[in-house]
């Protein structure tokens, strides 16, 4: 009896704080996310660079595996692919004359103005590393950080199209948020009509249209394109082609191969310049004003100026 | 010289941690084209409450926040909120391990099951409370479902490939205390 109630005395009170203590270790881990975001994020970074880069090894194979797999799939249907592809090569000889006879315009052009293509955007090639983990979140991380440069918001494309934005920077890796994460907002242009539109992730395969001015201009395979606005990405760089979901919402179908995400471009953007200041628009900067005694007369003065003309 | 049943604990524990690391690692693995279905189950967790029921000894409280946290940071979840719900998830049924010693499994599974349901509706409240972006329910609980679904399979694995069975009356720790 006495041994009992010694046992229950030193134990159970013990493990008790013990326990309460983890539970205030939790709270207050997720308080502080809560309230101040950024510093436990950077945290999360840190963390992931520590862990993810040692892991690299097994996720190799496990894509091979993947790939493998999918194209053992693929054999499953080869002749319906192989009609699909012999209708496909018909369409493409028709783009493909196209394509020459609008190249052959585009140099003529070039060459007309002598166009320089933005020097500024450069891009940084990384290498997908690991999946978000949890269904709900969609984004990956790439072996690139801030070593390379990297920075928070710089937009993200595969080989054709916008994939998402760098949300998260640790010294060798970085997280890319997916323009289908619920959380992702980007701004669009719909490319014929020209109308600005906000692109949501809701954690489907295709991104939702939304905000849009007049949605009766907007037809199944516009172009979307993202559109400069806000100065977070730069505008023009392919996102995909408007569809009608089956909800008969207006969505995106990505041109990015979300399937299958291996290497990512990072593209250096730059702060975009805020204009803040009407008066520097409007009026050129003024010269300033002379002395009078420096001045020349009238006669000289008016040479002058038309010497500048 | 340690203690067999000191030794025996320690083991269990690493290999707990161990499976634990493989399940993660399996979650982050690039797989891709996760986008849209339906989620698959949280085999992490139906794992954790499996050996909670069983040896409660083998993952202790420090454990599941030692494990759990990182995985919140490394999943890209809101931190500490998911090791949370799991710490008092487990501490619940760490309290009711002499009753669920009893249940045969069917009433196990109801407990996990509502346990589980609880968890989600618990999370999404306060998320919802504090504002923050979070998954659509119906998946979320559909999510609880798949686990408490998979279950049963965690058990058996559990019970026959790692050896983790309920204590029987007359096993010790290592303090001479009863199981």
């Amino acid at each position: 009896m006495a041994r009992e109630r010694q046992d229950i005395d030193y134990v159970s009170p013990l493990r008790r704080i013990g326990v309460g203590l983890l539970v205030l270790l939790c709270l207050g881990v997720f308080l502080l996310w809560r309230v101040d975001s950024p510093r436990v994020e950077r945290v999360r970074a840190e963390l992931v660079d520590a862990v993810v880069p040692r892991f690299e090894f097994v996720s190799l194979p496990v894509r091979r595996l993947g790939d493998m797999v999918s194209d053992f799939q693929s054999y499953q249907r080869l002749h319906q692919q192989n009609q699909d592809l012999r209708r496909e090569l018909q369409q493409m000889k028709a783009w493909r004359e196209a394509a020459v006879q609008l190249e052959q315009q585009n140099a003529k052009l070039l060459a007309l103005n002598s166009v320089r293509l933005d020097p500024k955007l450069t891009s940084v090639s990384g290498v997908v590393i690991a999946d978000s983990g949890s269904p709900f979140r969609q984004s990956v991380l790439i072996n690139v950080g801030a070593r390379d440069g990297i920075i928070d918001g710089w937009a993200t494309m595969d080989g054709l199209g916008l994939v998402g934005r760098i949300s998260g920077v640790g010294d060798n890796t970085a997280r890319v948020l997916l323009l289908t994460d619920a959380t992702s907002r980007i701004p669009v242009t719909i490319q014929p009509s020209g109308q600005r539109a906000m692109l949501t992730g809701d954690n489907t395969a295709a991104p939702v249209v939304g905000f849009l001015d007049d949605p009766s201009l907007v037809r199944p395979g516009d172009r979307v394109v993202s559109s400069g606005d806000g100065g977070l990405f730069p505008s023009g760089m392919l996102v995909g082609e408007v569809a009608q979901g089956a909800d008969s919402r207006l969505r995106v179908r990505l041109a990015a191969d979300y399937e299958r995400l291996e290497f990512l471009r990072v593209l250096r953007s730059h702060a975009a310049q805020v204009i803040d200041d009407e008066g520097d628009l409007l009026i050129p900067p003024q010269p300033m004003p002379i002395p009078e005694a420096l001045l020349p007369n009238d006669k000289d003065e008016t040479a002058g100026a038309s010497g500048d003309g | 010289m340690v203690d067999p049943v000191t030794a025996r604990t320690w083991g269990y524990r690493s290999v707990f941690v161990a499976l634990f690391a493989a399940l993660a690692l399996g979650r982050m693995m690039p797989s891709g084209g996760s986008t849209g279905g339906l989620p698959g189950p949280d085999l992490i967790l139906a794992l954790t409450f499996a050996w909670v029921l069983r040896r409660p000894g083998y993952v202790p409280a420090w454990l599941i926040v030692l494990l759990f946290l990182p995985l919140d940071l490394l999943t890209y979840q809101p931190p500490g909120l998911g090791a949370l719900a799991v710490l008092l998830a487990t501490e619940f049924l760490r309290a009711r391990q002499d009753l669920a010693r009893t249940l045969p499994l069917s009433m196990e599974w109801a407990l996990v099951t509502a346990v589980l349901i609880v968890m989600v509706a618990g999370q999404q409240l306060v998320m919802a409370l504090l504002f923050v972006e979070r998954p659509p329910l119906g998946l979320d609980l559909v999510r609880a479902l798949f686990t408490a679904a998979i279950y049963p399979l965690a058990v058996g694995a559990t019970a026959y490939l790692c050896k983790v069975r309920r204590a029987s009356p007359g096993e010790v720790d290592a303090l001479g205390a009863r199981l």
